[in-house]
């Protein structure tokens, strides 16, 4: 089986057709499954792509400039030598240490500490934690544009855009992070369509990651699934609106991850309480075939970054 | 000359990660040489062509000569680096919290481990479709190649990076792997 039309498929994606070829391959698209599976593999891999995070240090970024420059390599580093080297700083820098000290001394029970309350035999780094806001676990620090969804004009233009505000999410603000982690239900509030999409993406993706972990020892063994199943079922109208609303605004991408998304959701919710081993194995089985956590990851990061 | 350097420095601070991400998927990860032959292009760039080329066209240019640095150093040596990159990697102080770092750096050698299977002309064409989001257009400028080859070279490069994409997943299965998150 070959379809000659994988390669259009492949030049849909990028934006490389004109309208009336583009609306061509959309109509075989819906006919043609391998080209549907063609289509959905090329968006995989350019999610993947998406998620690789760079190595790469702002400091260095700086040193790099100024030496093409021919300036000094830091201007902070002749700063905090001027600072480090001024006795008066120097002074008052010993002074505050052994004032520290000294209040260390003093007062070191002012407040029961991790000691006092039995946490220090496990130590604080030992308890468990909940899981971390997963769709952030793809930051580099680097990705600094929206999944990309389709077309994009020619890059000669790119120079024009606002040139500082593409500089500033490489540096990841771990406030945020935390924001994002701690409150997503303060933010659905006061959100438009795509932030209830990350969000979604992102509930999507905690729950899937949590039915994963479901425990069915063996054949024979129920497991508990209550919360993924109460999850599910919140998810699963959620996931029906913003699907159409996804492919009312021409959003194929995030249509097509939703409409992967739901017939999961849908099975989650409808298992039984205690579902048979095999019943929850299916369902995890398909998951992990279709990668749909990986793809809620990236696409969460990608619309919460494009929201920041 | 102050509007000059002014100028290259905000293209410098708009290109130089995404550059250091080009050269990093290109040399299968090595990282600090990655930054170096960016800083070695951005060099270039303002030792001799900055003054002369169209605004426009530097990007094309940096990417063009970075992609050559690359050759050069594929040309020179496939492996001495390797070891001492992967130990700076190794010795990097780590923000994030580890279970994030070990999906992260998964995934990325994942993706990179794959790329570098590809032929070079391949690799650097989807680098640039799927990083930089390039116009086929723009990559052919970039590339001195027409069109229609980086049309060609694109689909091929997506394809076999489907089949084993598939393959792995098949591997997985087998083995009964549990997934991190990234496949």
């Amino acid at each position: 089986m070959h379809c000659d039309c994988t390669e259009k498929v492949s030049l849909l994606i990028d934006g490389e057709l004109s309208p009336v070829e583009a609306r061509e391959v959309e109509l075989h698209l819906l006919t043609c499954t391998e080209c549907q599976e063609a289509r959905g593999d090329f968006l995989n891999l350019r999610n993947q792509f998406a998620s690789v995070p760079v190595s790469f240090r702002p400091v260095a970024q700086r040193e790099a400039l100024a030496r093409i420059l021919g300036k000094p390599p830091s201007v902070s580093r002749g700063f905090t030598r001027r600072w480090l080297f001024n006795p008066a700083v120097a002074a008052v820098a010993s002074l505050l240490i052994v004032a520290g000290l000294i209040a260390l001394l003093l007062y070191p029970r002012s407040k029961p500490g991790p000691a006092e309350s039995g946490e220090i035999a496990s130590g604080p780094s030992r308890k468990p934690t909940p899981a971390p806001a997963p769709s952030r676990s793809a930051e580099g620090g680097q990705k600094d544009r929206v999944v990309p969804k389709g077309s994009q004009p020619a890059g000669s233009n790119d120079k024009n855009k606002a040139p500082k505000k593409k500089i500033t999410p490489v540096i990841v603000e771990p406030p945020e992070d935390n924001i994002a982690a701690v409150a997503p239900e303060t933010r659905v509030r006061a959100a438009d369509t795509e932030t209830m999409t990350a969000i979604h993406f992102q509930k999507s993706e905690l729950l899937l990651r949590s039915f994963r972990n479901v425990r069915t020892s063996s054949p024979g063994v129920s497991a508990e699934i209550g919360y993924e199943k109460r999850l599910a079922q919140q998810l699963v109208y959620q996931n029906m609106m913003l699907r159409r609303e996804a492919d009312a605004a021409g959003d194929a991408q995030v249509a097509s991850l939703l409409e992967s998304l739901e017939p999961i959701l849908l099975d989650i919710a409808n298992l039984p309480a205690k579902p048979a081993h095999n019943e929850v194995k299916v369902i995890k089985d398909r998951v992990e075939r279709k990668n749909i956590v990986a793809l809620l990851q990236v696409n969460s990061t990608a619309l919460a970054r494009a929201l920041d | 000359m102050a509007s000059q350097d002014e100028e290259f420095t905000v293209l410098f601070q708009d290109f130089y990660p995404s550059l250091c991400r080009f050269l990093e998927c290109l040399l299968g990860g090595r990282v600090e040489l990655a930054q170096d032959l960016a800083q070695e292009s951005f060099l270039q760039l303002h030792r001799t062509a900055w003054g002369t080329l169209p605004r426009d066209e530097a990007r094309f240019w940096l990417y063009r000569v970075a992609r050559n640095f690359a050759i050069n150093e594929f040309r020179k040596s496939h492996t001495r680096h390797r070891l001492f990159d992967r130990v700076v990697e190794a010795m990097r102080p780590r923000t994030k919290n580890p279970e994030e770092e070990y999906e992260s750096q998964e995934r990325k050698d994942l993706v990179l481990g794959m790329l570098s299977t590809l032929p070079e002309n391949q690799r650097v064409a989807l680098l640039l479709r799927e990083h930089e989001q390039l116009s086929y257009r723009d990559i052919s400028q970039v590339l001195n190649v027409s069109e229609s080859k980086i049309k060609v070279d694109i689909f091929r490069a997506r394809t076999a990076l489907r089949e084993r994409w598939a393959k792995k997943e098949k591997t997985l299965s087998k083995t009964g792997a549990v997934a991190t998150g990234s496949f």
